[in-house]
């Protein structure tokens, strides 16, 4: 036979080589497929699109947080200084900051959605029992990086949260007084404080973050979808599809409206400094970051007045309600998932929604009240 | 029983060829169909559903169809199908028992004198334990360096007592107070105390009737507010939760201090008229030239509770 005349296609081409080099030893190929491969019970849905669009959030945030550490400098005296500096002199620094500190309140809001929809959904039932507890976990580690990444900018916002933050720490019983010592590394805010928040915040809560993302995944991958909460066996089936391409496409383009969402705000409300921090909080009227403003303002019910009506409302019931969260599973075993015939679930989400937006008006109100 | 690959497949009325493939439901995990091949007519591989078998033995697949109408199944297309390594559907792989018999590699011999494999396994997690132990107590103390130091009680200069004009009126007097901490060069770090010329009637709600003494940790005597006193000073750190109050008009109360966090109201005397606060405002120790010049100790005491706890 003439060689010659074997067509050149056949020739696998240097990149194709590499690939094969590659895909023998790590097993590329099988990997992808496992990956994209995963079939979505019921089809694909926009519901479904906030656990990847989480993820990209995460990915972000760390790309910018790693930026701003290029400037940043972890000290009560020049931590102001370099934030300013990174808002007005470095270029696009003003953009990046306001990224990361908008991107961390589409995280808020994401992480809230993604915990309703598997809560509606029922998505936390046998066998995904784990997979909440974990989300809970994640969930709690969201809420330590807003609060350590509040501190960081060092100006009177930062200051005053962090203070109120650590005292409402303080409240828990036997351990409260330690806890806040540990955090603020003494008495009263200061070096050692900054020291510890940054350090938590850059790298002791991405670390678990990563971690327990990473488990997350893979208990969510060895149950497999929860998939809809109606429809026969047959109908889910006829419907079904992988993970790629439908899901993935509207995961993508979930995370383009977030990024978008995200960019804007960073352009139109760009982050400003306060003054520098200080014990003396001059005119300032301190308050948390929105996502805490209902805890803020359930704190200053006449119910929660005292030293114990105090440990009520700062550490007693917020810790019932994750403990009720992270034992629904538990109590919760009507394997019934429709969030229709499951009366009590339907009403008591209302009900925290409903609590938590009508807090969080209640103190934007009082905010005109106090002017 | 699972219909194995490579099982004979009967027709009732004749062989028709043996298993090539299974096919598995991805929701219900069992098997639900079979790919029957190779057989002696040798015609097109043909997928025949479970419903169709009758019975599975060791070796022989047998179905409820004749040749005949075993010929009219559908033709098995591949590029429906995927492999179940190219897809991952959980706990799929545990429910297939389709393969002739169990694929083996050797358990090595070194492995198979080893008698005590948990003694040894055991004996790892306490040699981990031993690693770990031991770093538990330094890495705590290294953590707990600067949580709690000793109290400062100097006397601070704030300002002159020419500053009030009124009496039972909150006044802010600002000052610095210089901060030494760990490493960190000496920094002068701005406070403010709420400083009022108290009326009788407001001095006796505050002191009761009694000099007011402090101690430091040690319980040793640092000094005694006289109750006959005029001015008082109070911590400028709210007792709730640790914001700075201010000297505000209130609609129904009149003058009072009012925390903008939690919303404590407080009377001149630092009384709790309203909001949830646990206890009155902190008097510190407060020292009145005949000049003027008032001096006090900066303290600072823990927020939240009932009663009054020293942390600075």
């Amino acid at each position: 036979m003439d060689t010659t005349t074997q067509p050149t296609t056949t020739q696998p081409s240097a990149i194709e080589k590499v690939f094969a080099f590659v895909d023998e030893r790590v097993g590329l190929k099988t990997l992808q497929a496992k990956m994209l491969n995963e079939p979505v019970p019921g089809g694909s849905r926009w519901a479904y699109v906030f656990g990847s669009v989480l993820l990209f959030i995460f990915i972000m945030q760390a790309v910018t947080g790693i930026l701003l550490m290029f400037y940043y400098v972890p000290t009560a005296d020049h931590a102001y200084a370099s934030t300013q500096y990174i808002i007005h002199t470095v270029d696009y620094g003003w953009f990046l900051l306001s990224y990361h500190f908008w991107g961390s309140t589409a995280m808020v809001v994401c992480v809230f959605a993604h915990m309703s929809q598997v809560f509606l959904w029922g998505a936390y039932k046998k066998p995904r029992e784990l997979i909440w507890l974990v989300g809970l976990a994640l969930f709690g580690i969201v809420m330590g990086f807003g609060f350590t990444g509040y501190l960081l900018p060092w100006d009177q916002r930062a200051y005053w949260a962090t203070t109120v933050g650590v005292e409402i720490m303080d409240k828990t019983p036997l351990l409260g007084d330690f806890m806040a010592r540990f955090l603020k590394g003494g008495a009263t805010p200061g070096q050692m404080t900054l020291s510890r928040f940054f350090v938590i915040h850059v790298m002791v809560l991405p670390a678990a973050l990563m971690g327990l993302a990473g488990l997350h995944l893979f208990l969510f991958r060895k149950a497999g979808p929860a998939g809809p909460f109606r429809g026969s066996v047959e109908e889910i089936k006829a419907k079904t599809d992988y993970f790629f391409p439908r899901q993935i496409w509207k995961d993508i383009v979930g995370m383009v409206a977030v990024f978008l969402c995200i960019c804007s705000l960073a352009f139109w409300e760009p982050i400003v400094l306060l003054e520098e921090a200080t014990p003396d909080p001059g005119d300032y009227h301190p308050e948390p970051e929105w996502y805490f403003l209902f805890l803020f303002q359930l704190l200053r019910l006449k119910v929660f007045a005292g030293e114990f009506g105090q440990f009520l409302g700062a550490i007693a019931l917020p810790g019932a309600f994750m403990a009720l969260l992270a034992a629904l599973p538990f109590i919760d075993r009507d394997p019934e998932r429709n969030i229709f015939k499951r009366p009590i679930a339907l009403i008591s989400w209302i009900v925290v929604m409903a609590s938590i937006l009508i807090f969080t008006v209640a103190a934007i109100i009082n905010r005109e009240f106090l002017e | 029983m699972q219909p194995k690959l490579k099982s004979k497949v009967r027709c009732t009325d004749g062989e028709v060829g043996e298993v090539s493939r299974v096919i598995m439901d991805p929701l219900s995990h069992d098997i639900s169909h079979i790919v029957v091949g190779g057989g002696s007519g040798a015609g097109p591989e043909r997928q025949v559903p479970m419903g169709q078998v009758q019975g599975v033995t060791e070796d022989v697949v047998s179905l409820r169809l004749s040749l005949a109408e075993y010929a009219t199944l559908p033709a098995f297309n591949r590029d429906e199908y995927v492999t179940t390594h190219e897809v991952e559907i959980a706990h799929l792989e545990e429910r297939i028992h389709v393969t002739p018999g169990e694929v083996l590699v050797p358990f090595p011999e070194l492995e198979r004198s080893v008698k005590r494999r948990t003694f040894f396994a055991n004996f790892t997690h306490a040699i981990g334990f031993l690693i770990g132990f031991p770093l538990a107590f330094p890495v705590l103390r290294y953590l707990m360096k600067p949580m709690y130091s000793p109290f400062d009680n100097e006397w601070l200069k704030i300002g002159n007592s020419g500053k009030i004009k009124q009496d039972d009126v909150g006044v802010q007097f600002k000052y610095k107070r210089k901060v030494k901490e760990a490493y960190m060069p000496e920094q002068e770090i701005d406070k403010n105390v709420w400083v009022l010329k108290a009326t009788p009637k407001v001095l006796e709600t505050i002191y009761q009737g009694k000099d007011m003494e402090f101690r430091d940790s040690f319980g040793k005597h640092i000094w005694t507010n006289k109750k006959d006193v005029p001015y008082i000073a109070f911590s400028g750190k709210c007792p709730h939760l640790g914001c700075g109050f201010k000297w505000r008009t209130h609609k129904t109360l009149g003058q009072v201090f009012l925390c903008p966090c939690h919303l404590s109201i407080y009377d001149a005397a630092g009384k709790v008229l309203d909001g949830p606060a646990p206890r009155p405002l902190d008097p510190l120790p407060i020292k009145v030239t005949a000049t003027g010049d008032i001096t006090i100790i900066d303290m600072e005491f823990k927020a939240g509770t009932k009663a009054q706890v020293r942390i600075v």
